[in-house]
């Protein structure tokens, strides 16, 4: 019985890390993204919008949108596979009040677990620092990410679920996803 | 036999600390969230008449969805309103950590909506949901420098849909819908 209270204390803490590995693992994956380590920069942003639509809530009011407006039928038909859409804004007075290593926490997922920068697009708002990437599950779109971060604002936008570039143009400004103001790229003529 | 007991003890220390905690949240968010601005703020919610409320509807614009036409949007009789008038809001640049205090309060029955934070100004608004059968609660925090308002309403799929198209108005939506009443 000594033996097996001696083991089992020294196997608890790679057991925890084990459990919790698993845990951040599994929130990132299937195009969703793990954002919530950003909320510390509340204290700091001067504005900060956090929203969480997710699939109960999508997929129990997407049919309450009329098919015959135009507009409405276009969200509808958007919404209806969706599994969630989940934004994180922060905007800063002063430049410098956000890190790379705040950055890079969310980075480093876009780089693993079938993320795939879709270099086509550009943004009006001309900033420098946007990208759009794309989950993809085996032949489908498990989500889509925009990662937008300029000196005095950091935005992340994860649609989860069945979407694409058109889509994504239908719902800016709209559910809580900001103008990013994304276009696909004209093609280069040879 | 004192090693044994120390070791069980602390095995359970550590399964306890993992299960939720119970000692915020007990299942009302309306009135657990309430209590947990009285005791971040240090102040206390007030209990305004219905007739009073009664009377703001002279001073304010009606709720309407926008685009729409007017329609009540909580369903009847569902509506809870807390009030808190000419009170300090300070959250002494801990406003994240209101933010986490407000979703262990509710993590356990509430989800979640919309929640926007303006610091400098001392301004809040959290939106949170949870399933009512065919329905929605939909609870709605609003803080400012001054004031601050708990709002608990029950709303049909359909108006929630409408709503949801623009979140950040969502809140302001319903608080007005809520503490207006219609003669």
């Amino acid at each position: 019985m000594k033996n097996f209270f001696q083991t089992s204390w020294k196997l608890a803490p790679v057991l925890l890390l084990l459990v919790l590995g698993n845990a951040a693992t599994a929130r990132a994956q299937g195009g969703r993204l793990q954002v919530d380590q950003l909320d510390v920069l509340a204290n700091k942003a001067s504005q900060t919008v956090d929203v969480k639509l997710d699939e109960r809530l999508l997929q129990t009011t997407w049919k309450f949108f009329s098919g015959k407006d135009p507009d409405e039928a276009r969200i509808k038909e958007v919404l209806k596979g969706l599994k969630g859409i989940y934004v994180k804004s922060f905007s800063f007075e002063k430049e410098g009040e956000y890190s790379q290593a705040e950055v890079e926490s969310v980075m480093s997922q876009l780089r693993t677990g079938g993320w795939s920068k879709i270099v086509t697009v550009t943004s009006k708002k001309a900033s420098e620092n946007l990208g759009v990437y794309l989950n993809m599950t085996g032949a489908e779109i498990g989500g889509l990410a925009v990662v937008s971060f300029e000196p005095k604002e950091l935005i992340v936008v994860n649609i989860v679920g069945p979407i694409d570039l058109d889509k994504l143009s239908s719902l800016e400004g709209q559910f809580g996803v900001p103008e990013l103001g994304i276009e696909k790229e004209p093609k280069k003529k040879n | 036999m004192k090693t044994k007991l120390t070791i069980a003890g602390l095995f359970a220390a550590l399964f306890l600390s993992a299960l939720p905690s119970t000692s915020v949240a007990h299942g009302d968010g309306f009135n657990d969230v309430v209590k947990v601005i009285e005791r971040f703020y240090h102040v206390k919610h007030q209990s305004i008449p219905l007739l009073a409320r009664a009377a703001m509807k002279a001073v304010r614009t009606g709720a309407r969805i926008k685009g729409g036409d007017y329609k009540r949007l909580a369903e009847a009789g569902s509506v809870r309103v807390a009030f808190f008038e000419d009170q300090n809001f300070d959250s002494r640049g801990q406003i994240a950590t209101f933010k986490a205090l407000m979703q262990t309060t509710l993590e356990r029955e509430w989800s979640p909506l919309v929640q926007t934070l303006a610091p400098k100004d001392e301004e809040q608004a959290y939106i949170y949901i949870r399933d009512a059968g065919n329905k929605f609660h939909v609870l709605v925090v609003t803080i400012e420098r001054h004031e601050a308002t708990v709002v608990q309403a029950t709303v049909a799929p359909e108006i929630l849909a409408q709503l949801m198209k623009d979140p950040n108005e969502m809140g302001k939506t319903l608080t007005e819908d809520a503490t207006i009443k219609d003669y």
